[in-house]
């Protein structure tokens, strides 16, 4: 459950009263936070005009310090300057291990959590925290622009992200205090700000190489809605790569073998620089301080092209990949759009435009466009745009499976599968009397399970006792429009629902999060408590709206008057509480009225499809 | 699922149960119902209603994946007949369907020594969609009928023709990104 961040504790906001939402671009380069100011959706900059904010995080003595301010020491103390975290969040220690050459902090794998610690002077870190410290950032930077407290945020994620990804960035928004509305894919994000402004129909293709992550998402656009066809990519290639294969260059060219963590910065951010430079040159130096003295080696854009040549190549073949999956020729394609910074090199350009066989769109600044997308979402949820159409429909960007005898993986539901998606399959016991059993759940293509990702393990409990083979237990997977994975399990025959433990394998437990959030708050208890009742009321308050309203709508009309009266008195006993009652007491009260009012909403529900499918409004059909 | 339609996928979508669906109705009725139902709707609202919309739009998801593949939409069909397929066990008892079957994955091998491989992979792909038509033909007549034990004997291989398409495909793939 999210953190609801609101200005006046106790305080709903009225029903016509604008939300303040917000657009979060979190890249693992560069992020950037977009709302809309006066009907005009822009990123914001930082006092001295630079919209970009770098994701660096430096970690001093007495304070933290993000982006611009934190860039600046990361030459001098490069273990305590965190940067590129995107590329570690929702991973585990292997993954940093076959990472270690890029990120060049001291980890701590020592402890028992799955979640990979970076070594601080202020501690250790993990990945969740160093992202939160930049979308707070972000989150102050539109608070001060809007002059109030923000409502809610659009996240964006890259499209490939995986659910342990997805996942840490919503505990990272939880960290940061913020409310999160929807994670939203970037791509998707990218063909909104487009659509939007243009106004097309068809389908386009967006192709996404930001500093870590690549992107390629098929989608189709008609009258405001998104539809996603397919998506791939690969969540660790981006340019951040192409640095590393100049700075490889550049160690042997050199003869470079005493390196140690200052270097191998010095000469990544040289590399970057030149790589940056030969955007627009052709010859860039690429220059050091060396044993004293600097030293630098010429690079040509020729050179350059063939070190990055099997990049490129590796993103094309996940072009092809995904319009295979989309079951459409490249003809079909009327539109690509390029998103992100690497897609300003000149041989990303013209390779992918010479692979679609037109000319990329990149009028919207690769930078922005994302952000803006995520703002524009942000303002409809949000209910600012009663009136508008949109609709974005994303699909899971990799095949869920869960794990069967001799390690092999059987998939579940099937990448671009549309989302929100759940399907359900049945398990029985092996010995009798058995009442416990564990699923592992892992995401990914691959045959062999250890070649996946994995998730989680689900440990059920509480089926009841009977023969071996007896039981029949119905384990439901549900992804919601998130992209995240929830489980639930019932034996059939006795109804019974099974309880359910998660241990996630490469995410943090509810209790750990607790811990950070105290640990991160001045007044530790007290004011987490405050913020628990506070986001207590304010589902309280929702939830009464919510039935208040249906029950004027058409309370009579489904229900008997015993029914009636048991919902209307279980919300009454709830708005009593509301200033009176603890955080536990108020959240037992909602489970209450849900509890009784769940029959009532499904009988809406069936109700206003049919109405819905009968395309006639409420009132035709009343008349 | 507290979502208990009394109606089944067609009527969902407004659509006629028959095996051949107008995909262009069936899309567009899919996207008027997750606009009305997506949990974007009430992305403001209580967490209750938050999760039966997810609920919700996975079931219209399903209902709409359903009835677009041909193959799944035969399998529908005849579960709405009461009749369910047992995949595990039921092989097809057609010999001549499968020496037919046996033919083709040899020849799809055989494509790897041929001089133009993808040719010949769309070949075999030519031949197998031509076979498709027939027996979704062929359902559909024994469907008509209310022979439904036949039809289920068609859908088996409905089912194995699209599998060997998409060995083919992913050959295919294979070859074109060796090719590069
Ligand atoms: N002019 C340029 N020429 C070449 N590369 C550039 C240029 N400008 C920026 N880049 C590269 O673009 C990358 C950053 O792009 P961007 O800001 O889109 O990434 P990000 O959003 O932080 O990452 P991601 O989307 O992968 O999480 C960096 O690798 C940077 O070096
Ligand atoms: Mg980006």
């Amino acid at each position: 459950m999210a953190l609801l961040q609101i200005s006046e504790p106790g305080q709903s906001a009225a029903p016509h009263q604008r939300k303040h939402a917000a657009g979060i671009d979190l890249g693992t380069t560069n992020s950037l936070v977009a709302v809309n100011r006066s009907g005009v959706v822009d990123t914001l900059p930082d006092e001295q005009g630079r919209h970009l904010l770098p994701s660096v995080v430096w970690y001093g003595e007495d304070e933290i310090l993000v982006g611009y301010d934190a860039l600046e020491k990361q030459a001098e103390d490069p273990l305590n300057t965190i940067s590129s975290v995107k590329r570690i969040l929702g991973r585990g220690i292997e993954d940093i291990r076959s990472l270690s050459d890029v990120l060049p902090w001291r980890f701590d794998v020592s402890t028992d959590s799955s979640v990979p610690r970076i070594v601080t002077r202020r501690g250790k870190v993990t990945a969740v925290e160093v992202s939160a410290e930049i979308l707070k950032a972000l989150a102050k930077r539109a608070e001060d622009s809007l002059g109030e407290g923000l409502d809610g945020v659009v996240i964006t994620v890259p499209a490939y992200f995986d659910d342990a990804q997805r996942q840490a960035t919503r505990d990272a928004a939880r960290l940061a205090g913020l409310n999160v509305y929807r994670l939203l894919n970037e791509p998707t994000a990218a063909a909104v700000a487009y659509g939007l402004d243009q106004k097309a129909d068809g389908i386009i293709a967006i192709y996404d190489l930001g500093g870590g992550t690549f992107d390629i998402s098929i989608l189709h656009l008609n009258k405001g809605v998104f539809e996603v066809m397919a998506t791939g990519g690969d969540s660790s290639l981006g340019g951040d790569d192409m640095d590393h294969a100049i700075a490889e260059w550049l160690v042997q060219e050199m003869g470079i073998e005493d390196m140690d963590p200052q270097l191998s910065r010095q000469i990544m951010i040289a590399a970057r620089r030149a790589k940056e430079a030969l955007t627009e040159a052709d010859q860039a130096e690429v220059c050091i301080d060396y044993r004293g003295e600097t030293a630098c080696r010429s690079l040509t854009r020729e050179r350059f092209n063939e070190l990055i040549g099997d990049l490129v190549r590796k993103t094309l073949m996940a072009c092809r990949r995904t319009l295979r999956d989309a079951k459409l020729d490249r003809e079909a394609i009327s539109d690509v759009i390029l998103v992100g910074g690497s897609t300003r090199v000149p041989l990303v350009r013209e390779q992918v435009g010479e692979f679609f066989g037109r000319e990329p769109l990149c009028s919207l600044d690769p930078d922005r466009v994302v952000a803006i997308g995520a703002a524009q979402q942000a303002d409809v949820l949000a209910g600012n745009k009663p009136d508008s159409e949109m609709l974005l429909l994303d699909v899971l960007p990799l095949s869920l499976a869960i794990e069967t005898m001799g390690g092999l993986s059987e998939k579940i539901i099937p990448r671009n599968t549309p989302i929100p998606v759940a399907r359900a399959q049945e398990f029985t016991t092996f010995k009798d009397g058995q009442t416990a059993m564990s699923i592992h759940v892992v995401q990914g293509e691959r045959e062999l399970v250890s070649d996946n990702r994995s998730l989680a393990h689900f440990e059920l409990r509480g089926i009841p006792p009977m023969v071996a083979g007896a039981p029949r237990i119905r384990v439901t997977y549900q992804v919601d429009a998130d992209g995240l994975l929830s489980v639930t399990a019932e034996e059939l025959s006795s109804g019974v629902k099974s309880d359910i433990t998660i241990k996630p394998s490469y995410g943090l437990t509810d209790s750990e999060i607790e811990t950070m959030l105290r640990a991160s708050m001045e007044h530790a208890k007290e004011d987490v408590d405050a913020r628990m009742l506070a986001e207590q009321q304010v589902e309280a308050r929702r939830v009464i709206e919510a039935v208040d309203s249906a029950l004027a709508e058409d309370g009579r009309e489904l229900l008997s008057e015993q029914e009636y009266d048991a919902i209307v008195a279980a919300r009454d006993a709830l708005e009593q509480k509301i200033d009176s009652a603890t955080a536990d007491e108020l959240k037992a009260a909602i489970k209450q009225v849900e509890a009784t009012s769940e029959e009532f909403v499904a009988r809406r529900m069936n109700a206003s499809v049919r109405k819905a499918l009968a395309g006639k409004t409420v009132d035709q059909v009343d008349v | 699922m507290s979502l208990d339609l009394q109606q089944n996928y067609f009527e969902l979508f407004g659509l006629p149960v028959s095996f051949e669906v107008d995909s262009a109705a069936l899309h567009a009725a899919q996207q008027q119902l997750q606009s009305r139902f997506h949990p974007d709707r009430v992305a403001g609202g209580s967490d209750q209603e938050k999760r039966l919309a997810v609920q919700q739009a996975a079931w219209i998801n399903e209902a709409y994946q359903t009835l677009a593949d041909p193959v799944k939409r035969a399998r529908y069909m005849l579960s709405l007949q009461g009749l369910d397929m047992n995949d595990e066990h039921e092989t097809t008892g057609d010999t001549a369907f499968l020496m037919e079957q046996i033919e083709l994955r040899e020849e799809m091998e055989q494509c790897q020594s041929c001089q133009d491989p993808l040719r010949c992979c769309d070949h075999i792909t030519g031949k197998l969609d031509q076979r498709s038509k027939e027996y979704a033909a062929e359902f559909q007549r024994l469907y008509a009928q209310g022979d439904h034990e036949a039809a289920r004997q068609v859908i088996k291989k409905m089912q194995f023709i699209q599998r060997i398409l998409e060995q083919i495909d992913e050959y295919q793939m294979q070859l074109e990104e060796d090719l590069l």
